[in-house]
């Protein structure tokens, strides 16, 4: 058992390593960690010894903690460490890097990490976050607690356990666990956005891989352009496909637009039929006009249907559409006839047809509209949605009005809006 | 959403509009109040004995603009973040403590600038100042600054006056010239230190931090990287061009009138010879614009990027419970920093142009640590690494500069 209780990483690093005759070895330098029962182990420490690194398995340390670290083997006996790419070093690959902080829902960075001893073992139970470890490692811990004492203020300790880690580079994602990838996964997707923008794009790419489909299509529809490039291209073409499938059509072309053309159309290939097309016509449109903000993603019955059947049909359609203020009506050749809110069809008469609610003719756009010609007709005809019609007055879609505020707000507020 | 609301706004500040790039947005706050009283002195004093500077240092700017630009694209991480995780913490912490010093420094200058330039107009700086303050804190806490900055950018012109000054004064070109590509040189604490000025007021310490988390909030990507060099470039030779055609016009005026700038009244004749009794507005409006467009920017960046080293919570949305040392940071720059200027008889020029040496003297820190980031193969992905040249170049400098810097201090204590 070397290590009783616990030690912080800070406090033994750096400090002289002896072997049994009191002779020393070298400085301890850094260890390396391997997956342990339920949290992470050192597997072995390194030891800078004459300009060179040795490595002492943990089996042969002796004492480990802040005041000794000694080990079994003899100062001469010791062996040089091999270089490996795949070892994953405690102050290398974790010290000073950022993580995510699953339950605190947010990017942090490990000031020092915690060693508690269990089973013989040295797990990593806890990363520090906080002041304390920042002044641990800077070497002025007691001196600022006795500052702060002084002043009557605590200095809290911010330790983030180990289970509620969600490491952000591959090397350190073999030694996660699958509980933090699972409070990921439950974040708020507006919370799981302000984390990818926060990281650098390779750490925001592999934890965006890692993500299911459902979540990513969340996360990736609140963050800027640029990041949704970069994501989703990170991620294989038929996974691509899967995630731009679970978002709104409107919102999978803007994806798809911003696309280099020969990524987005190898992406294109991989989306089941019905959507890909749904998606390529809002992708023929301008970006700022009534046909690149709408969605085709609406639901519309004939005029015939009954309010019982519609209600019944629009139980099974409406989930995968959203949001829904309307049902829109329209005639064999898919021309718009009029407009049904929910609130008429709920209190109209189960047995009247669809066609008999239509009290006028509707407020309609061309495709051609732009955003602000779109807000003049809502704001007159106090409208949360418009369709979208052709010359002939065929439905092409909707443009609700959360589409229309992104393109009328100055364009800061647009920015930070989708900015992340 | 609030939260990312705000952070979008830091980002705004970052990316400044898609029309004009880092690079030249660098550029121009680089030419802030600092940066003016350090030419025009450099000018005044010494006529066009250091225009032979401005070669190296726009050879030397683009170098160091492009490294940091490459590691913001290759690693997708700012400079500070770089530090923080390649040389620990210790190292990370000291280095933030000079450059809170430094930029402290350059924010008093851009106060400084303020009070000056308003000077001019018959603004006492008791009114100027606080106004000042208050007016940037609002525009960056209220977001409108990205309604301002294209109106910083589009003062930024009146710069150009100072070419139109520097033909209108008839200087004699061929020894402009001559003076520009043949290097001279003096050992005194005067020559050195505007020398260190000149080329900390040229190569800032914070641009490299501010220019490489611009590009990385940007999202460039490596195969896009040609159109920021270009950028990069483009905006270092503004910066420099701007420099030497203030100097010229200060050389060409002030030199040969041997008026030395102990005062923006004195700074401000250079531009006599195109608006006449008019100079002193021009420059006003100039200096003040400068000293504003830098005053939003500066603190914020550097409080941010003390900040993103040292793992703490920043953004201006927070209050002092969520983010205490960012808004710690913050608050502490613009209070020093115009309490300072407002000390009565405070010498306003001397400040700027001294902010400007500091920048010298801090800057080689800054360069070792990039030159050992960009060198890294496992962080640069190889292929960008510097080149032979970059490195030669980037080196000579930091030595050059650390050897400028012992030289000052030899000769301000050796008689």
């Amino acid at each position: 058992m070397p290590l009783f209780g616990y030690c912080f990483l800070s406090d033994a690093l750096k400090r002289p390593v002896f072997d049994p005759t009191g002779e020393v070895v070298g400085k301890l330098t850094d260890a390396v960690v391997v997956r342990g029962d339920q949290l992470p182990r050192i597997a072995a420490i390194l030891v800078s010894r004459e300009g060179r690194l040795v490595r002492i398995p943990w089996a042969d340390v002796e004492i480990f903690n802040k005041r000794i670290l000694s080990t079994r083997l003899a100062a001469a006996a010791v062996e040089p460490y091999q270089a490996d790419e795949r070892d994953l070093l405690v102050a290398r690959d974790i010290l000073d890097k950022q993580i995510v902080d699953a339950n605190g829902a947010k990017v942090v960075r490990v000031n020092d990490v915690r060693l508690d001893g269990y089973n013989g073992d040295a797990v990593l139970t806890a990363v520090d976050v906080g002041l304390r470890g920042l002044l641990r490692r800077l070497g002025v811990e007691r001196r600022s607690d006795q500052v702060f004492s002084l002043l009557k203020v605590d200095l809290p300790a911010n330790l983030i356990g180990w289970q509620y880690i969600q490491p952000l580079s591959p090397k350190l994602n073999a030694i996660g666990l699958t509980v933090p990838r699972q409070m990921v996964a439950d974040l708020h997707p507006a919370d799981l956005a302000e984390i990818l923008s926060q990281v650098s794009r390779e750490e925001g790419q592999n934890l965006f891989t890692e993500l299911d489909v459902k979540t990513a299509a969340d996360a990736l529809s609140e963050l800027r352009p640029e990041r949704q490039v970069e994501l989703i291209t990170a991620v294989e073409p038929e996974k691509a496909a899967d995630i731009l499938e679970e978002m709104p059509p409107d919102e999978a072309s803007d994806v798809l637009a911003d696309l280099p053309s020969e990524k987005a159309s190898e992406i294109l290939g991989h989306i089941e039929g019905e959507e890909a097309k749904d998606i390529q016509e809002l992708l023929s449109y301008e970006g700022d006009t009534a046909g690149g903000l709408m969605t085709n993603a609406y639901i519309a019955y004939s005029p015939g249907t009954t309010v019982a059947r519609a209600i019944e049909r629009f139980r099974a359609d409406a989930d995968s559409i959203e949001p829904v203020y309307q049902i829109y009506v329209v005639d064999r050749e898919e021309k718009l006839v009029g407009t049904v809110t929910l609130r008429e069809l709920l209190l109209a008469e189960p047995g009247a047809p669809l066609g008999a609610l239509i009290k006028r003719k509707p407020q309609t756009v061309g495709p051609d509209e732009d955003a602000k010609g779109i807000a003049a007709v809502m704001s007159k005809y106090d409208l949360v949605a418009v369709p979208v019609v052709d010359a002939d007055g065929r439905l092409l879609g909707v443009v609700t009005v959360d589409d229309i505020l992104d393109g009328l707000l100055p364009s800061p507020v647009k920015r930070m809006r989708r900015g992340a | 959403m609030a939260k990312r609301w705000w952070r979008g706004r830091w980002r705004q500040l970052l990316i400044l509009g898609s029309l004009v790039g880092p690079g030249i947005i660098t550029a121009n706050i680089d030419n802030d109040a600092g940066g003016i009283a350090t030419y025009s002195i450099a000018g005044a004093h010494f006529g066009y004995a250091l225009l032979w500077t401005m070669i190296p240092a726009t050879v030397v700017l683009i170098v160091v603009q492009e490294m940091a630009a490459r590691m913001g694209v290759v690693t997708g991480k700012g400079l500070a973040d770089l530090i923080r995780e390649n040389f620990g913490v210790t190292v990370t912490f000291w280095l933030m403590v000079g450059l809170f010093l430094t930029d402290l420094g350059n924010t008093t200058a851009e106060f400084a600038g303020l009070a000056a330039s308003m000077e001019l107009l018959a603004v006492p700086k008791y009114v100027s100042v606080p106004l000042g303050a208050l007016f940037i804190w609002l525009l960056v806490v209220k977001g409108s600054y990205r309604m301002f900055e294209r109106v910083f950018l589009g003062i930024c012109l009146v710069y150009l006056t100072y070419v139109v000054a520097a033909i209108m004064a008839r200087p004699s070109w061929g020894e402009v010239v001559s003076q520009t590509i043949r290097p001279s040189f003096s050992v005194n604490a005067a020559y050195l230190s505007t020398m260190i000025g000149l080329v900390g007021t040229t190569i800032t310490p914070w641009m490299q931090f501010y220019l490489q988390s611009a590009i990385v909030e940007k999202g460039v990507r490596p195969e896009q990287y040609w159109a920021t060099r270009v950028d990069v470039i483009a905006g270092s030779f503004m910066t420099d061009i701007v420099g030497l055609f203030i100097m010229v016009a200060c050389g060409a005026t002030l030199y040969k009138q041997g008026v030395g700038i102990e005062s923006a009244e004195q700074a401000a004749q250079a531009l006599a010879p195109l608006a006449g009794k008019y100079a002193s507005i021009l420059f006003a409006v100039g200096l003040a614009n400068a000293s504003l467009f830098s005053a939003c920017i500066l603190p914020l960046a550097t409080a941010y990027y003390i900040c993103e080293a040292m793992g703490w919570e920043a953004g201006v949305d927070k209050t002092l419970r969520d983010a205490p040392q960012f808004m710690g940071l913050y608050t502490a720059f613009l209070v020093i920093g115009s309490l300072i200027v407002m000390v009565p008889g405070a010498p306003l020029i001397r400040i700027m142009w001294a902010s400007q040496v500091i920048n010298g003297i801090m800057l080689p820190f800054v360069l070792i640590f990039m030159l050992k980031l960009v060198n890294r193969p496992d962080l640069m992905r190889g292929e960008f690494t510097n080149s032979r040249f970059q490195n030669a170049v980037a080196w000579s400098t930091t030595v050059i500069m650390i050897a400028l810097t012992v030289g000052l201090v030899v000769t301000a204590f050796v008689p």
